[in-house]
């Protein structure tokens, strides 16, 4: 899964039209990052590489990008 | 002598929860929203004086009224609650009397959510091939209802109220027609899934029913079922892999061997994240929530019968159980369907 491809499936999780989110967004100003949310990046992390994350490192992220690096994401794919 | 499932009932209470009831109550979720993530159409919630040892009852009475069994051949009970109708006696107990059960049978209850079937099997296996007994009445029920706050929406999605009763018998067979068993426990997750308050630790306080709001929307006081979604879902991405490999390992087949999965019926979002990482194929993947919710150590048995009624299940059929929840706890078997 590219770059893109994760940040459109963010866009999903929190119910935005496919190419909003571009990284530096502030999960805060996000509305729909919701418990709900949380469990779809969980899962979608997983989906992407086998990352098992807990809401515990989640909770630390402020910005979609913490959360494209938690889930290793390649920021050149 | 070898233990078999011989026959599954199950007994819902009349009233329902529908998706539509809930949108109307949390307006910012939308019947699609609820659905898409929950699978679960319906929920049945026990009223105020309906007890799980009542639903037990009633989908044990179903099961003798089948034909599969008369009260008076039970030698064993074993029944699986976490609400049960008192601290003690047992309800097992109450339910011996209740169902006209022998006094000379066993019967305890044993405390365990979402994996309590498969232990529960464990037991029986274990009772009937040591040559302890013959016919154990393996009743799973919750009314977990009684748990939540009304205002707490990420549970009430979910979870509904049930009982089954499953009939596990001694059979002549030349091998196990159940097992072999794997299980897991991690208590550090014990908080993730927890009613903090009524029992010893923390009795109940007119301050622990005092609710206050979380930083999700959700209302609920130490008296409410808590649930946090996200660890325990996390907690499932490792755990059932691992127990299923783990199955798999200890029997020598291979998953495409499996003719079919019955996991413990969670919610459907968590069920089809599991089937596509573990690349089980989706007909061979049982999915039975939508009329009744997540019930706990239900699900299960509720699963196997509408997967045998649907004729997804013949005889000979290799299935592979697996629970997993509260705790942490975990479980996984094998069995061959008779």
């Amino acid at each position: 899964m590219t770059r893109e491809e994760f940040l459109s499936e963010l866009d999903e999780l929190v119910e935005l039209l496919p190419g909003t989110l571009k990284g530096p967004e502030r999960l805060e100003d996000l509305d729909q990052w919701t418990s709900m949310a949380i469990v779809g990046f969980i899962a979608l992390a997983d989906t992407h590489n086998g990352t098992k994350l807990g809401p515990t490192q989640i909770a630390k992220c402020s910005t979609v990008d913490d959360l494209l690096n938690l889930a290793k994401v390649d920021p050149a794919s | 002598m070898h233990a078999s499932i011989s026959a599954i009932e199950y007994f819902l209470p009349e009233k329902t929860v529908s998706t539509a009831d809930l949108s109307a109550e949390f307006p910012e979720w939308s019947v699609e929203k609820i659905d898409t993530k929950t699978g679960i159409r319906d929920r049945h919630i026990v009223g105020p004086e309906e007890c799980s040892s009542d639903l037990a009852f009633a989908a044990a009475q179903k099961l003798f009224e089948s034909g599969a069994c008369r009260p008076e051949q039970i030698d064993f009970i074993l029944l699986c609650t976490q609400s049960p109708d008192y601290f003690l006696p047992t309800t097992a107990c109450l339910l011996q009397d209740r169902l006209g059960i022998s006094t000379s049978a066993g019967a305890l209850d044993f405390n365990l959510g979402c994996s309590g079937f498969v232990y529960g099997l464990g037991l029986a296996e274990g009772l009937i091939s040591s040559g302890q007994t013959s016919n154990v009445l393996l009743l799973t029920a919750e009314t977990y209802s009684k748990f939540l706050n009304p205002q707490d929406r990420s549970v009430r999605t979910i979870f509904g109220d049930a009982a089954a009763a499953t009939l596990v018998k001694s059979v002549d067979a030349p091998r196990p027609l159940i097992g072999p068993f794997v299980y897991g426990t991690d208590g550090r997750g014990g908080p993730n899934l927890i009613v903090p308050t009524g029992g010893m630790r923390k009795p109940r306080t007119a301050e622990s029913g005092v609710a206050s709001v979380d930083e999700g929307g959700n209302v609920r006081s130490p008296d409410n079922l808590y649930m946090n979604g996200a660890e325990i879902f996390n907690f499932t991405l490792t755990a059932v892999p691992e127990s299923l490999q783990a199955l798999l390992d200890k029997s020598g087949f291979r998953l495409e061997d499996i003719d079919l999965f019955v996991f413990h019926q969670a919610n459907k979002y968590m069920l089809d994240h599991l089937r596509k990482r573990l690349k089980i194929p989706e007909e061979k993947f049982q999915l039975a929530m939508s009329h009744c919710g997540n019930t706990v150590s239900s699900t299960i048995p509720i699963a196997l019968k509408h997967a045998s009624v649907d004729g997804k299940l013949k005889a000979g059929s290799l299935v592979m159980l697996v629970g997993f929840g509260v705790g942490y706890s975990w479980g996984a078997t094998l069995l061959r369907w008779s």
